[in-house]
């Protein structure tokens, strides 16, 4: 492989009329300037112009952004929401926790007003939701279940014990064999253990 | 200025530094491991700890979060034996909050912080020995903190003293020059775009003198930011030896 | 103080380790990690040092000053600690965070130093009942990964050893009164005597055996914590309990044994490398914290 070019903050790379703007830069006044230090890469995407972004090695904090998938662990509920914190975004642990809500509305898709959030999240229940909003200056990010493959992963019983997913609402304990209701996430079969 | 001549005749100051000339400067980035971004520079004998963390998600009061862009949180504070004088607390004094808001104006035209929204980026600076210049010298170990954290900037910020004595500029002050009662700018800059983040001066000066002296302190910022530059750079080579890329 | 945050599992790994004497980073339970001890890095100070226990930084710098010796004890000087958590080690330390903290480390610090054996107080007096060298340990913790007092301890005992103090002469002016001199010369000066500064050991309780130089991670499966200050003759100068955890006084009789052990093998080497630092004199490179 070709060493790849090192870049600074505040470097000029090469004009909009090149290549379009990727991560880890900023446009000025028709040029391409890198925002962060480290190795710039080109790639071509088809008939468009060549996407110039800067990589760096070291991951930097991601932020969840609107759409992203998240995994989450419910913290409190109550009868208009439940309370989360976000872990990871999309397969990228997050060093700091995020909090977020998943309002009655966005729990599933069919028959919103009917939903009681104690039948769907229980606190200490891993969730898979999606950021529907980064929300205003007195929420936290909004998020949503509303999908087949979104809602609760890994939930413990009263009784402690993990948790087995029998239909899309319930759950049943492998020690007690006693059903509670949740919303649960339709899990790929290749992401199943045996 | 009683006593001490900070310039003699042959033109050379206390240090036996030239006018114009600036003091070593020495720097290293990623310092600690535990913190997402650190760095440790010296200016002379003038050390400083820099250390960033962030984005994460904003601390106590919720009605500093910003819809649309991070919120830049700074604080300065200087090690109780970093003075001649041993300094009661470290912290908390008014010299140390101006500082503190100082640095945080000037990393906030820097930083990108619109691709953070509501958010906050933490830049704590700490002083371990102070000999003049200590604003320039947090700004200068700030900045490549901020570059280790990975966190974008529009360009290098680069801050340097300047002072005037006997119809000449002097660049990059000592705590003996600081404190002689002369004029002392202090200023910050971005070096490729040629704009300046922070300008501050004490003292009187003459209008006249003011070009001359600006002149000066941009000239210096431009030869710390060399500086910086070699040193990130050479910090990216290191990691991709040690990542093996 | 910093926490980490540990699963059920991951206890119980922890837990399982330290039953058959393995740790997580592959220690021994009475192994130290790599320790890096340099002295005389802030030249602002009379004495300075700086010591990283994995990743746990300290620096250390004592300034004397002249004052007034403590009215119960008028032929001795004193030690005066403070301790600065700053905001670089954690960001929950910031504006008054790591008070709590800091004063909770130097009052166990002033505890463990106040005993006569451990520094000649006497020697730095310089008029009985009038003037006093005043030795001011300040601690600046930079960054913390669990086992503070070790580190805290190790660096006093370093920044003490590299401290010159420089000579006093008192002359008699014409009024009668008593005039102190300092020797300008940087050579001419004063070393304190080191050998008697005990060395704090931490002890924590896992399960049913205790590990020594415990990282945060292993602090969070822990009850119950000892600290123990030892010299090199194996005198315990102070033993303290801190945590939330109860112990039966079998494991503290153990953990004592066990710190006394650890304690007094820890001052010799430490002892060698300042000594080795100081021959090297001037030629020395310092590094800092640019190495």
């Amino acid at each position: 492989m070709s060493p790849m070019k090192l870049c600074v903050p505040g470097e000029r790379l090469c004009s909009t009329e090149d290549c379009i703007p990727g991560t880890g830069t900023y446009l000025r006044h028709g040029y391409i300037f890198a925002s962060l230090a480290g190795y710039v890469l080109r790639k071509n995407e088809g008939e468009e112009l060549p996407v110039m972004s800067v990589v760096k090695e070291t991951e930097t904090q991601l932020l969840p952004d609107v759409g992203a998938i998240v995994t989450c662990k419910v913290t409190s509920i109550n009868p208009r929401f439940a309370k989360v914190h976000i872990l990871y975004v999309g397969s990228t642990p997050l060093k700091d926790r995020f909090r977020g809500t998943i309002r009655k509305e966005d729990v599933r898709a069919t028959e919103k007003d009917k939903v009681e959030t104690y039948k769907s999240f229980r606190p200490g229940d891993i969730v898979l939701a999606k950021v529907i909003s980064l929300g205003d200056v007195q929420s936290n990010y909004l998020l949503t279940t509303a999908e087949n493959e979104l809602g609760v992963v890994v939930a413990h019983s009263e009784a402690g014990a993990q948790m087995v997913p029998v239909s899309w609402c319930e759950m049943q304990c492998p020690r007690t064999h006693a059903k509670e209701f949740r919303k649960v996430a339709r899990v790929q079969p290749e992401y199943l253990q045996a | 200025m009683a006593g001490i001549e900070l310039l003699s005749d042959q033109g050379y100051r206390l240090d036996g530094r030239k006018a114009t000339e600036l003091r070593k400067v020495q720097a290293r980035m990623g310092v600690f491991g535990q913190a997402d971004g650190s760095a440790y520079l010296e200016q002379g004998n003038t050390k400083v700890l820099a250390v960033v963390y962030g984005p994460h998600e904003v601390r106590g009061a919720r009605s500093k979060i910003l819809y649309d862009r991070a919120v830049i949180n700074c604080q300065y504070s200087m090690a109780t034996f970093s003075t001649a004088e041993r300094k009661r607390r470290p912290h908390g004094d008014r010299k140390s909050s101006e500082m503190s808001l100082h640095l945080k104006q000037t990393f906030e035209a820097a930083v990108l912080t619109q691709l953070y929204p509501r958010s906050q980026i933490d830049i704590y600076v700490k002083i371990l020995q102070a000999d003049g210049g200590n604003y320039s010298a947090c700004v200068n170990a700030a900045t490549l903190a901020v570059i280790d954290a990975g966190i974008p900037m529009r360009d290098y910020v680069c801050a340097c003293t300047a002072g005037f004595v006997d119809d000449t500029p002097l660049a990059d002050l000592c705590h003996a020059e600081e404190s002689g009662g002369g004029t002392s700018l202090a200023v910050a800059l971005l070096p490729r775009g040629g704009q300046i983040a922070l300008l501050q001066m004490d003292a009187r000066l003459h209008q006249d003198h003011l070009d001359t002296l600006m002149e000066a302190a941009m000239t210096a910022c431009k030869g710390v930011s060399k500086v910086l530059d070699e040193v990130v750079r050479q910090h990216l080579q290191e990691m991709s030896i040690l990542t093996g890329e | 103080m910093a926490t980490v945050q540990v699963s059920e599992a991951e206890k119980l790994y922890v837990l399982h380790g330290v039953r058959d004497d393995l740790r997580v980073d592959g220690r021994g339970c009475e192994d130290y990690r790599h320790v890096e001890v340099e002295t005389d890095v802030v030249s602002n100070t009379d004495g300075s040092a700086k010591v990283s226990l994995g990743h746990t930084n300290v620096l250390v710098g004592v300034k004397a000053e002249i004052g007034k010796p403590k009215p119960m004890v008028p032929d001795e000087g004193y030690l005066e600690f403070f301790v600065d958590c700053s905001a670089n080690a954690t960001p929950e330390f910031e504006g008054r965070g790591g008070e709590g903290l800091g004063i909770e480390l130097s009052n166990t610090l002033v505890k463990v130093f106040s005993n006569k054996h451990c520094l000649d107080l006497k020697s730095l007096c310089i008029s009985p009942g009038e003037n006093c060298w005043v030795l001011y340990v300040d601690v600046l913790l930079l960054q913390c990964d669990g086992n503070l007092f070790d580190a805290i301890s190790m660096a006093i005992k370093a920044a003490l050893f590299n401290t010159k103090i420089p000579k006093v002469h008192i002359c008699e002016d014409e009024d009668g009164g008593k005039e102190i001199e300092l020797s300008d010369d940087p050579y001419d000066c004063v070393r304190v005597n080191v050998e008697n500064i005990p060395c704090i050991v931490t002890l924590c309780k896992i399960g049913h055996r205790h590990v020594v130089d415990a990282t945060l991670q292993e602090k969070a499966c822990s009850v119950a914590s000892l600290l123990i200050s030892v010299t090199h003759t194996g005198m315990v100068t102070c033993v303290r309990k801190v945590g939330g955890g109860s112990l039966d006084p079998e494991s503290i009789f153990e953990m004592t044994e066990t710190g006394k052990r650890v304690g007094k093998a820890l001052h010799a080497p430490l002892m060698e490398l300042l000594q080795k630092e100081e021959s090297l004199g001037s030629k020395r490179q310092k590094v800092g914290f640019l190495g």
